[in-house]
């Protein structure tokens, strides 16, 4: 299903913001379709929105992994290719392969977060629907992705919730 | 007891979100001033002089001692607009609502870094290699250095690499921060600087998915910059000074250099947003608050300055070897020991003895000041650590080998040159900044709104506090 047009409400008080994603949540409009727009961050959840789960944390977990792994396979296989006994301690040394083990470690994870956020961000929405200037200078938008058949219901439940404006592109 | 009987409201007389907008993004940024101009002419003018400077000495080089104060500079220049970002770096992390307004300021500090970053690679040419062939003993002789075996590039390649690395994490730090205010400008800016709002905005429409991730990159820069410019203060300080210097041997020169750098960067930051206020037509959104606690950051660090610089004289106080002798004599009571005690007592005593006093501390004059005598202190510190350092001759590495001060240099007065050099490379960044500032306001115009967001004035029994809420 393709959503062929996008409905903004645009609120004065973020109240009115929650309750108007709280009335497109009952009226059946999917999760992801509807989002809120806003000047500055809010703190997640504010407004009832739907949070996208993200894997990030995955990312250095395992790059760290892979780190470590090169970092044993580095120093366990050089000094066993070239066994010379230093100091009278073991070939393989603890020790020694510590500080190799944890730049190697931290490298990978360091490495592999960047990575994962350029992965997480995924493609740039190119189509950013309908919008209102105003929402930088600490108005509220909401947002709604629907079909035709859909677009006079969003009207709506935006106009119920008290919206100043409603905009459709 | 209940204790939300203790707390009632009072008038909330910040400007609302609308003001801000204006103010900040909007009609309210008015063109420059006449004095503005003015200025920035003057520092243009000055830059003009400085790259005069740097001419002249590729034209008329005399030497490696003449390098000396373009060296300083440079490093100066590091040490101030380097560090300044971690001021908006380190309270953001620790969700400290004071700093808002004056991160900003501090994390356009990297625009001049970056300028930095490029200047410094005409004085690469002028480091001495890391090895030369002596034909008395038919081998390679290799002087001191942390670049052991002396690989292929080391350390010109590798310093502009982590230079340009700082820089790159720098900008784009400062770039993610200022994102939302460019979306701003696209939406309520006029002329040229809508059209570059809308360029740089690149489609930021305010959805919690572009919070979360601007949240995280932001994070992810910021620690990203503060490794980095650890280990450029590292290799610089080891790379354009200590190994410069036959016997010098110091494992805390890298760890006071980067210490004095966030004296110098929490000192910038002050000034600026002095100056953002008096002049910027800012002061709605910076005042008491921003300097109080930029000023207790300013005492602690100027209190690390003593321990790190303490710490590391010390030992070689107490080494007491011909060499350990030679090196302080050098660096501290030597030819520059009139410079030193101008250190001591601008980076040290006299901003020390200014900030104890909470009530200079809680002003708005107190911390300019502190903090204008840390800069010059901090100026002077660095002519004394590399003026020194480029002056010890030879570049003889058979008698560099020899781990020894070969005769104690002379002091290097600085000529018409060098005050060209050490006036117009600052006035260059300085200049980067400013035109900046043009088009990125000096204070965050998100984080002004998300401080209302979070915040509200109270009266609180009989006395009136803001009460402050931390989201996450």
């Amino acid at each position: 299903m393709v959503a062929t047009n996008s409905v903004l409400g645009l609120y004065d008080n973020p109240d009115a913001g929650a309750n108007a994603m709280d009335g497109l949540k009952s009226a059946g409009f999917p999760l992801g379709s509807f989002d809120v727009l806003t000047g500055t961050p809010y703190p997640e959840g504010a407004f009832g929105e739907y949070v996208p789960q993200h894997r990030l944390f995955r990312f250095p977990f395992f790059g760290a992994m892979v780190g470590l792994m090169l970092a044993i396979l580095f120093t366990a296989g050089t000094q066993l290719a070239y066994p010379v006994i230093t100091g009278g301690k073991p070939i393989l040394a603890f020790f020694a392969m510590l500080i190799i083990a944890y730049e190697l470690t931290m490298l990978g994870a360091v490495i592999a977060t960047v990575v994962g956020i350029i992965f997480e961000s995924r493609l740039p929405n190119l189509n950013l629907g309908a919008y209102d200037t105003r929402i930088t200078e600490g108005y509220i938008g909401v947002v709604v992705e629907c079909e035709d058949d859909r677009v006079e219901e969003a009207r709506g439940v935006l106009q119920t919730a008290g919206a100043l404006e409603i905009k459709t592109a | 007891m209940a204790t939300s009987s203790l707390i009632a409201d009072v008038t909330d007389n910040r400007p609302s979100n609308q003001e801000a907008t204006v103010d900040l993004a909007g009609e309210g940024r008015t063109a420059a001033s006449s004095g503005l101009k003015l200025f920035l002419w003057a520092l243009a003018a000055a830059s003009v002089l400085g790259f005069i400077g740097i001419a002249f000495r590729f034209i008329n080089d005399g030497g490696r001692q003449e390098w000396g104060y373009y060296a300083a500079t440079l490093a100066f220049m590091m040490t101030v607009f380097g560090g300044a970002p971690i001021v908006a770096i380190a309270p953001a992390i620790a969700k400290a609502n004071w700093a808002r307004p004056a991160a900003r300021i501090a994390s356009l500090a990297s625009i001049a870094t970056a300028m930095t970053a490029l200047m410094m690679i005409p004085l690469l040419f002028k480091l001495p290699p890391l090895t030369v062939f002596s034909e008395a003993l038919g081998d390679d002789i290799r002087r001191t250095s942390i670049w052991f075996d002396s690989p292929d590039y080391a350390p010109h390649f590798w310093n502009v690499l982590i230079l340009l690395t700082l820089a790159l994490a720098g900008l784009a730090m400062a770039y993610l921060m200022a994102l939302p205010d460019f979306a701003a400008i696209r939406d309520h800016g006029s002329g040229w600087k809508q059209r570059w709002g809308k360029k740089l905005a690149r489609g930021f429409h305010g959805r919690p998915q572009q919070w979360e991730w601007l949240k995280m990159r932001i994070g992810v820069t910021g620690a990203f910059y503060f490794a980095i410019l650890l280990f450029a203060n590292f290799t610089f300080s080891i790379d354009f000074a200590m190994s410069l210097v036959p016997g010098w041997k110091d494992a805390i020169l890298p760890f006071y250099h980067t210490i004095s750098s966030m004296q110098a960067g929490i000192a910038f930051t002050i000034l600026g947003i002095w100056a953002a206020r008096r002049w910027g037509g800012v002061s709605k959104y910076v005042g008491h608050e921003q300097m109080w606690s930029l000023g207790k950051l300013l005492l602690a660090t100027t209190l690390l300055w003593f321990y790190f610089f303490y710490s590391s004289f010390i030992v070689f106080w107490y080494g007491r070897t011909a060499t350990d002798t030679l090196t302080l004599k050098l660096l501290v009571s030597g030819p520059y020991i009139y410079v030193f005690w101008t250190v001591f007592l601008l980076a040290f005593i006299a901003p020390w003895w200014v900030m104890i006093w909470n009530k200079v501390r809680d002003s708005v004059w107190g911390p300019p000041i502190a903090a204008t005598m840390v800069l010059i202190g901090l100026f002077f510190d660095r002519i004394r650590l590399y003026v020194a350092s480029w002056s010890a001759e030879p570049d003889n590495l058979e008698l560099a080998k020899l781990s020894m001060l070969e005769k104690m240099p002379d002091t290097v007065w600085p000529d018409v040159f060098d005050v060209f050099i050490m006036v117009g490379l600052p006035a260059f960044g300085l200049l980067g900044i400013l035109l900046v500032t043009r088009l990125v306001p000096v204070v965050s115009l998100w984080e002004v709104q998300q401080s209302r967001l979070i915040t509200k004035p109270i009266r609180f029994m009989r006395t009136h506090v803001m009460l402050v809420g931390k989201p996450d």
